[in-house]
């Protein structure tokens, strides 16, 4: 048993790796299911004093990963069946080899974990149904909704498996199914979607009408930058604007520089991209800092550990 | 009666449904609001399931055999021990072992600050040499450029603009880096004319946030008026 | 006994406290009664929109890209017609594409509905639509954004691999069987990276991405003024960003660049390149065409009750002052 075959650099069949359908792959996975489970147990008999170390581990050695895939030395265009010469090219071979198993990792663990929002809301809802508590009636509504989804999406993507799978791009080769899910997913959720963040239009301008005042320096400063830009963005409003003073100016006139394209687009490029950017690096370097404090598990949380 | 018809009516009556909640909270609004958080969540178990873990994570897994063009894949049984991981996150609603839902938060909170380090210079190495402008002019030929420039020549006006980006860089970074209380008054002059220049950043997002929210009303009134009232109804 | 009559408030607080149903009501029957007018508004795209459409148009016939698309019914106006207008443009140069998400599990079905969308279009108007697997195909969802790109910029053919897209008559094939990625071992083997985004994915791509491929963006209005940052130190070729984005596309996709129209006049103009076609006479009008108009309607509201909002408190401090 190899452990680099686990991840990387490894022939077709090995220790890690057994034929579709085999016996063999199954007793492994459910092996490791086992061994999975168990470790989950033996994690809820640990210590109080051995947590902290145990995520602070996990958490290093995750990004450690990176880390080293940044500053050791990794092959570039390296070609199909290309061996390392020596113990440093090997391991560089292995970063580079591992990378999309590790990427891979990620996205099924934050698979998982997108999850723990449904469970959450399917927590509530459920207990909210089956006690009939206040507004169980909308609870039922929710999962019904949820099943339903779950029903015709699924069935949409099944019947999608087959050979006559592209045919279903055509509406005219739609079954039920297709339709249901079309109805779900693109009459209602779409639509409800676009509702939902439709509906901030207006708080923004009953916002805009109560508490945009021009009482200090920075508001005027503000209110000026953002009639400017909302200006520029009515193309009307810079053609009428514009027109005549091309008009007066002729080709190449010094008059040009009044446009209202002119002028904002000066404002965008000389101070609205600079106060931004200068935003950003100040992000920056806390996100930097903030990335090293979390990879050495220095920030404090609250809770156990 | 037609598909599409049924589909936009209903389409319709959701979105008047949530928008009910502009007049006040009410039961037409909760029962729209849970038809949309029924739908998305549970769209959301079938994409993650169908456009991700099942290749990803499944069929690495088991392996596949061969079908069609498909070469057959070995199964990697080690990504079982994804699931566990993955489950630990659950704890999170234990209050006597929520600790363990650190484990899986913790791989992908140390794989993603791994990643800063060239993270940061991909993103402010670029930005870092694109803010060194020239502020002094190289040719005093005409104060602004004109329409057939000197090749390499920094004109006045040019070295005011990029004088002014500079500055604005510069005391906006000052503005952030220096929050805490400074006696030396040439930094705390540049804070607080960072604070103003900052403004012109917040006004221009603030400008491109409400055409940003605007659009989407537009766009709902144009799926309600146009697409629906007009085509189906009045039938033009 | 007379009953007294309460105090007329004075004008400036009048002008500071309108009904919230007043406001609500004005601004519906504005957004709804220019969508029945139809009328051509004058524009001028910015210089970040010309750019992104040249690159579009610079690349070579047949060739193909890589789109990520991380948008959904949400940001339908903006993000959507941006889709749409590049969509079109690449499958009138008959260029290949693969889409990818990692922001929402829903966008990659709204993208391939949209392309579907699309492909109706293409039929009605007498042109072969683009065959899934043969000339653009699906790769599917990334949950983690910031892995998954990151993975796409150091090893694709890892991060992609085991993917399935749907050829017609055949089962589920892998994606790099299909004409669009045969071929393809690293991410600079496509000439363009397009994110079509309404989150931060743009930014994820740059962090991780540049300098391996031109990077090209569409971007809600919210994220237009980030996106600019980047474009000022050439990190990208260009963005479209907003409405605004979307009827800068697609005026350039009706009249192209320094391109004389019928009457000899040129309606983009640009010092920076030479003459680009447009594609006159085809569907080139989008949600940019239609919301347009509507958007300076809404915008001009905005700012008028900001102002009388402004007036009101102005009134109200003089008189507080007598």
């Amino acid at each position: 048993m190899n452990p680099l075959h686990l991840l990387a650099q490894a022939p077709a069949t090995n220790f890690w790796a057994e034929p579709n359908g085999s016996t063999s792959l199954w007793v492994k996975i459910v092996v490791g299911l086992i061994f999975g489970i168990g470790l989950i147990f033996a994690l809820m008999a640990a210590p109080p004093q051995v947590r902290r170390p145990i995520v602070a581990g996990v958490t290093f050695l995750a990004g450690l990963f990176y880390v080293l895939f940044y500053l050791w030395p990794v092959p570039i265009d390296q070609k199909d069946g290309e061996l390392p010469r020596n113990a440093v090219e090997g391991v560089g071979f292995w970063l580079k080899d591992a990378l999309g198993v590790v990427v891979n990792f990620t996205n099924i663990l934050t698979g998982f974990m997108i999850g723990l929002g449904i469970y959450s809301l399917l927590r509530i809802h459920l207990r909210r149904f089956f006690k009939f508590q206040k507004d169980w009636g909308f609870s039922l509504t929710l999962l019904l909704s949820m099943l339903a989804m779950i029903f015709f999406g699924y069935a949409d993507w099944l019947s999608r498996l087959g050979e006559r799978g592209a045919l279903l791009d055509e509406r005219s080769n739609w079954t039920l199914v297709n339709y249901g899910r079309d109805f779900l997913f693109e009459g209602l959720l779409q639509q409800m979607d676009a509702a939902m963040f439709s509906i901030i239009a207006f708080f923004i301008l009953s916002a805009a009408y109560r508490a945009f005042r021009i009482r200090s320096v920075e508001a005027t400063i503000l209110l000026a930058t953002a009639l400017i830009v909302m200006l520029s963005l009515m193309g009307a409003v810079q053609y009428a604007i514009d027109t005549p003073i091309k008009q007066a100016a002729g080709p190449n006139g010094f008059l040009l520089n009044f446009q209202l394209s002119e002028i904002s687009q000066w404002i965008r490029n000389t101070f609205q991209t600079s106060s931004l950017r200068g935003i950003a690096f100040g992000v920056g370097i806390g996100a930097l800092a903030m990335g090293l404090r979390l990879w050495l598990s220095l920030e404090r949380t609250g809770g156990n550990g | 009666m037609n598909y599409d018809f049924l589909r936009l009516t209903v389409g319709v009556l959701a979105t008047v449904g949530l928008y009910s909640v502009l007049y006040r909270e009410n039961k037409f609004y909760r029962f729209f609001e849970h038809i949309f958080l029924g739908l998305a969540s549970g769209w959301t178990l079938v994409a993650l399931w169908t456009e991700s873990l099942k290749s990803n994570w499944w069929d690495k897994m088991v392996g596949t055999a061969a079908e069609g063009t498909n070469a057959a894949a070995n199964g990697n049984w080690a990504y079982i021990l994804l699931l566990p991981i993955g489950l630990m996150g659950y704890f999170v609603f234990s209050k006597k072992h929520n600790w363990m839902s650190r484990i899986p938060i913790g791989i992908i909170l140390g794989l993603w600050s791994g990643q800063q380090i060239q993270v940061w210079w991909n993103t402010y190495g670029p930005q870092i040499n694109a803010s060194m402008k020239p502020i002094f002019p190289t040719t005093f030929s005409s104060f602004t450029v004109p329409a057939t420039p000197e090749a390499g020549a920094v004109y006045p006006s040019q070295a005011i603009t990029n004088f002014l980006f500079v500055l604005t860089v510069l005391s906006v970074l000052s503005y952030f880096l220096f929050s805490f209380d400074v006696k030396n008054r040439a930094i705390r002059n540049t804070s607080i004319l960072g604070r103003y220049l900052l403004m012109i950043g917040f006004g221009a997002i603030f400008g491109s946030t409400v055409m940003m929210r605007f659009t989407l009303l537009i766009d709902r009134m144009y799926f309600i008026w146009i697409e629906w009232f007009q085509t189906w109804i009045l039938r033009r | 006994m007379s009953v007294a009559q309460p105090a007329k408030r004075p004008l400036g607080e009048r002008l500071q406290s309108l009904p919230k149903f007043w406001i609500y009501s004005i601004l519906l029957v504005l957004t709804t009664i220019p969508l029945f007018v139809t009328v051509s508004v004058p524009n001028e795209p910015q210089e970040p929109a010309i750019d992104l459409y040249a690159s579009l148009m610079q690349l070579p016939e047949g060739g193909r890209v890589l789109i990520a698309s991380d948008w959904t019914g949400s940001t339908r106006g903006e993000s959507g017609g941006e889709f749409d207008a590049i969509i079109r443009i690449l499958m009138r140069k008959k260029i290949k594409f693969a889409i990818y998400s990692t922001a929402d599990p829903q966008a990659p079905l709204v993208a391939r509905d949209s392309i579907a969308r699309l492909n109706d279009e293409r039929r009605k108007a007498g042109l072969a639509p683009y065959e899934r697997f043969t000339d653009w195909v699906s790769v599917g969802y990334f949950p983690n954004s910031e892995g998954a790109t990151n993975g796409i910029a150091n090893d694709i053919r890892s991060v992609f691999g085991g993917r399935k897209d749907f050829p017609p008559g055949r089962p589920p094939t892998d994606i790099f069987q299909s004409p669009v990625l045969q071929g393809v071992r690293s991410v600079s083997d496509f000439p363009m990276l397009i994110v079509i985004t309404a989150s931060k994915t743009s930014n994820f791509t740059v962090e991780r991405v540049y300098g391996k491929t031109p990077l090209a963006f569409a971007v809600t209005g919210v994220m237009g003024p980030e996106t600019q940052v980047f474009y000022q130190s050439k990190q990208i070729v260009g963005f479209a960003g907003g409405l605004k984005g979307v009827y800068d596309l697609e005026t350039m996709m009706e009249h192209g660049i320094n391109n004389p129209g019928p009457d000899g006049k040129i309606v983009v103009p640009s010092s920076k390149y030479g003459q680009i076609p447009g594609f006159p006479g085809m569907p080139n009008k989008g949600k940019g065409t239609l919301y347009y108009p509507t958007l300076h309607v809404a915008l001009a509201l905005l700012i008028l009750t900001v102002i009388i909002g402004n007036v009101g408190m102005f009134l109200s401090k003089r008189a507080n002052q007598r």
